[in-house]
């Protein structure tokens, strides 16, 4: 197996707007790549067609050298890719443990009982939120529930770990905290994905950098290089003079 | 051990209620214990999911007139099984159809299916057959039919707590609460959702089976009456549907209500009906039992 | 086949007038009225009493019924439906809340109707007299029925889409909350909205009673049909929904035609079903 990912030109259109116009690029394993571009360049658009949460309009996306491209969701997420989202997306109803606890039921190994639960303690412990699990999600800060969101996409034990500008929003300490967690999953073993818009978050992770503008790719390479692309400077200038 | 002795207790006094009580209280037990059942059934599917269902009487009825046709030519655990068998098959095909859809949509669905069913019924026995309203002779006393709801009841119940200590109750609520987390999650979504909407609408088509023989004479207008609809959301909403015992809880005021309302006020019955039904839902949204519970919350959290 | 093109666009019209003011309960105030049709209903009556106690023509009685329909629905809106828009924290909750509570008025509509004209069918003779147009003969009333659904629906759009008031209307239904950033009152024009439907209803009602056999119970398939027309024409489209009222009229016409009168409500609920199947935002809704 040589890609975790592969994404072979895929677009996706949305009435007369192309919002991801043609990429293509590919994961190693173990790798942690910055997914970046100015708002509005496509990175959502392109997680969600990978997590199965939108059909692609044209192209493949292949995982672990499999198609998975029109697959459902759930189909995608049981062979192991788990991600996060942009704004949060908690199961109100029920307890940290549950929302946690689902991803366990119903990811690839299934897990039930009181198997399942060491692991959700074990994922809530990981993400710093020991001890908690009884507390309805209701009540979580919104920095509590992003961690919610992390730990359930890990409990599943995920080749692939998306994550969605999941450091956005924390005050510098836990910014420390959050780039040290992304490390440490690394060092699991686990493929990240990484959209952010923190420069020094993705500077402090992420060995290679994609960068897109308007749908497309502008850049793909080692982070200093992709940061430093005339074009990748001027699509970022661009958007702040907008 | 204990609430297990207990629930056979209960079960057993309310199996011997039919020998001592007169035929009126027999037939209040018997039209309460299918309204319970109705009640708790609805809820198993609407009320984890959200997914507003006001097709019940498509299925009492497809029950009740599918024992009307077959008394004559089946034995009758034969017919029970056929009504369950063509209640299931059509909640599949309006579940496959509608469930993918958004909620409102499943919504006006079921809201018309039952002038659906009762037309094409109605037309099928107007062309086909060439008979409108059919007879049951079946040799079933009102105890006879009570026990078969009970014993119906205490299965959706056991069906019901079984779910809650299983997975499927965790997806369920996910469902209802953001579609597409739990999707992510990796659970299939329109699997779930079909399994429960097809487990909900065969207990209903059996309640309607089961009691089909109370009306000695039945036509499509009388099984697919929206009123029954209209009552067993009402019931589950009040108790709560998210709640076992909510259903149950919600019916048992609601039943005697509307049987001391309808011999009361029986042209005023559907008026007084409404209006209390405005009121519930202005007055508790979530259902008495999840009132409750949020209230018992509040105070744990005061005195922490 | 031209005299059922007639009728066909007789029913049409009627559903597209009825369609267009579920359109604007739905689309623009954001309530799911499953008592739509039993307001349609009572304006039948209404009509069917005018007629035959005091002799109104229903031209007339429209000025009588139409009114009331208005002054129903605002007040309807203003009771009941307020304080679940107000206590509301998102639409889904919103929709559900409707749902259910003109579930609940939708019985009591039907049993007040019920009280007062008890179950039977009811019609009334008003200008029964046969008229060839081209060839095919059709009932002066049903003529004067599309002719009247036309003139109605027609002065609607004209308002919604050449005045100010029609375009604080359309903005809403676009989006109710950016609406407020300009100054809109997104409860006022719900309300208005709403009443105007309501108004709608009720001379639907005057409509159908022209030409049409009424009971008590048939609100709820008004309902039905004046959703999917809704449904199929994009919520709060009024051309959608003018354009899926014919379809659904001439459809349900040849049906009765040359299948069976009996299939009508089934051929209807096919064509929900496949429209929901293919085409999920509606005929003439944006595709999401
Ligand atoms: N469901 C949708 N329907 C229509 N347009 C959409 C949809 N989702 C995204 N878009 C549009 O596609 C484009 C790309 O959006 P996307 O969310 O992928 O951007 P992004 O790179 O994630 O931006 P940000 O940094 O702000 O999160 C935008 O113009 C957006 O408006
Ligand atoms: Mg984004």
């Amino acid at each position: 197996m040589s890609e975790v990912l592969k994404v072979d030109g895929v677009s996706r259109r949305f009435g007369g707007l192309l919002a991801v116009n043609n990429v293509s690029f590919a994961i190693e394993p173990g790798q942690i790549v910055g997914l970046l571009g100015p708002n509005g360049s496509g990175k959502t658009t392109m997680l969600n067609m990978i997590s199965g949460a939108l059909k692609v309009s044209g192209g493949q996306i292949a995982f672990q050298d499999q198609l998975v491209t029109g697959l459902p969701a759930h189909k995608i997420a049981k062979r192991g890719v788990a991600r996060t989202f942009q704004l949060v997306r908690s199961l109100p109803s029920l307890t940290l443990t549950e929302n946690v606890l689902i991803s366990a039921a119903y990811g690839r190994e299934r897990l039930w009982g009181a198997a399942a639960l060491d692991k959700v303690a074990e994922n809530l412990a990981l993400v710093g939120l020991e001890g908690r699990g009884d507390e309805p999600v209701a009540d979580l800060t919104y920095i509590d529930l992003k961690r919610m969101e992390l730990a359930r996409a890990m409990v599943a034990d995920p080749k692939l770990l998306l994550l969605d500008e999941w450091l956005a929003g924390l005050n510098p300490a836990e910014l420390q905290i959050g780039v040290d967690l992304i490390r440490r999953l690394q060092q699991r073993g686990i493929t990240i994905l990484l959209v952010e818009h923190i420069m020094d978050a993705v500077r402090a992770t992420c060995a290679r950098c994609i960068v897109m503008s308007a749908g497309a790719v502008i850049a793909d390479g080692p982070t200093d290089q992709a940061l430093a692309d005339p074009e990748v400077i001027r699509a970022y200038l661009g958007d702040d003079d907008a | 051990m204990k609430p297990f002795l207990f629930g056979l207790l209960v079960i057993g006094l309310l199996a011997w209620a039919p020998l001592v009580l007169n035929d009126y209280g027999t037939g209040l037990l018997l039209g309460l214990t299918g309204y319970a059942t109705l009640a708790t059934a609805w809820a198993m599917f609407s009320g984890p999911t959200r997914y507003v269902s006001l097709a019940t009487v498509a299925f009492f009825g497809i029950g009740a007139y599918t024992v009307a046709v077959l008394s004559e030519t089946l034995p009758y655990p034969l017919v029970l099984v056929v009504a369950a068998l063509i209640g299931l098959s059509v909640s599949l095909v309006v579940g496959l159809a509608t469930l993918r859809l958004a909620g409102v949509y499943f919504v006006i669905f079921s809201f018309g299916l039952a002038e659906l069913v009762r037309q094409t019924v109605t037309w099928y026995e107007v062309n086909v057959t060439g008979t409108l309203g059919r007879y049951i002779f079946l040799p079933l006393e009102a105890r006879h039919i009570y026990w078969q709801l009970l014993a119906l009841l205490v299965l959706t119940l056991l069906i019901g707590i079984y779910m809650r200590k299983s997975r499927i109750w965790l997806a369920l609520v996910a469902v209802g609460d953001d579609e597409v987390a739990a999707r992510h999650a990796g659970v299939d979504v329109t699997r779930t959702k079909l399994a429960l909407f097809a487990l909900s609408a065969t207990i209903i088509t059996l309640v309607g089976a089961i009691q089909a023989p109370r009306w000695t004479y039945v036509e499509p207008t009388i099984v697919f009456n929206p009123t029954i609809s209209f009552l067993t959301l009402v019931m589950a909403l009040l108790g709560g549907a998210g709640k076992l015992w909510g259903p149950i809880v919600g019916a048992i005021p609601l039943f005697l209500l509307f049987e001391w309302l309808s011999a009361n006020f029986p042209n005023h019955y559907s008026i007084i009906l409404g209006g209390i039904f405005i009121l519930i839902v202005f007055a508790v949204p979530n259902g008495i039992l999840a009132r409750l519970e949020t209230l018992g919350q509040r105070r744990k959290g005061e005195a922490q | 086949m031209f005299e059922h093109l007639i009728n066909g666009l007789v029913l049409g019209g009627t559903y597209a007038l009825v369609a267009m003011g579920l359109t604007l309960q739905y689309g623009i105030a954001r309530i799911m009225n499953l008592s739509f049709g039993d307001t349609v209903i009572a304006a039948a009556f209404a009509a069917y009493v005018l007629f035959t106690a005091l002799g109104l023509s229903p031209l007339l009685s429209l000025l009588i019924v139409v009114p009331a329909g208005f002054a129903f629905s605002y007040g309807i809106f203003s009771l009941i439906m307020r304080p679940l828009v107000r206590r509301s924290a998102n639409s889904e909750a919103l929709e559900v809340d409707s749902i259910l509570a003109t579930f609940g008025l939708l019985f009591v509509i039907q049993g007040v109707l019920l009280v007062l004209f008890g179950g039977n069918f009811t019609s009334y003779s008003y200008l029964n007299v046969p008229v060839d147009i081209l060839g095919a003969v059709v009932a002066l009333n049903r003529l004067s029925a599309l002719i009247l659904a036309a003139v109605l629906g027609g002065a609607l759009v004209l308002l919604l889409m050449r005045t100010r008031w029609g375009l604080r209307m359309r903005a809403v239904a676009i989006s109710a909350s950016s609406a407020p950033l300009v100054g809109i009152n997104v409860i006022q024009t719900s309300r208005m909205a709403f009443a105007i439907g309501g108004a709608l209803a009720a001379s639907g009602g005057v409509v159908i009673s022209m030409y049409q056999t009424f009971t008590v119970t048939s609100g709820v398939v008004f309902t039905m049909k004046a959703l999917i027309v809704v449904i199929m024409g994009g919520k709060g489209s009024l051309p959608g929904a003018l354009a899926a009222g014919l379809i659904l009229g001439l459809v349900e016409t040849f049906v009765a035609a040359y299948i069976d009168p009996g299939l009508t409500l089934a051929s209807t609920y096919l064509i929900f079903l496949a429209l929901l199947l293919l085409r999920p935002s509606g005929l003439f809704g944006k595709a999401s």
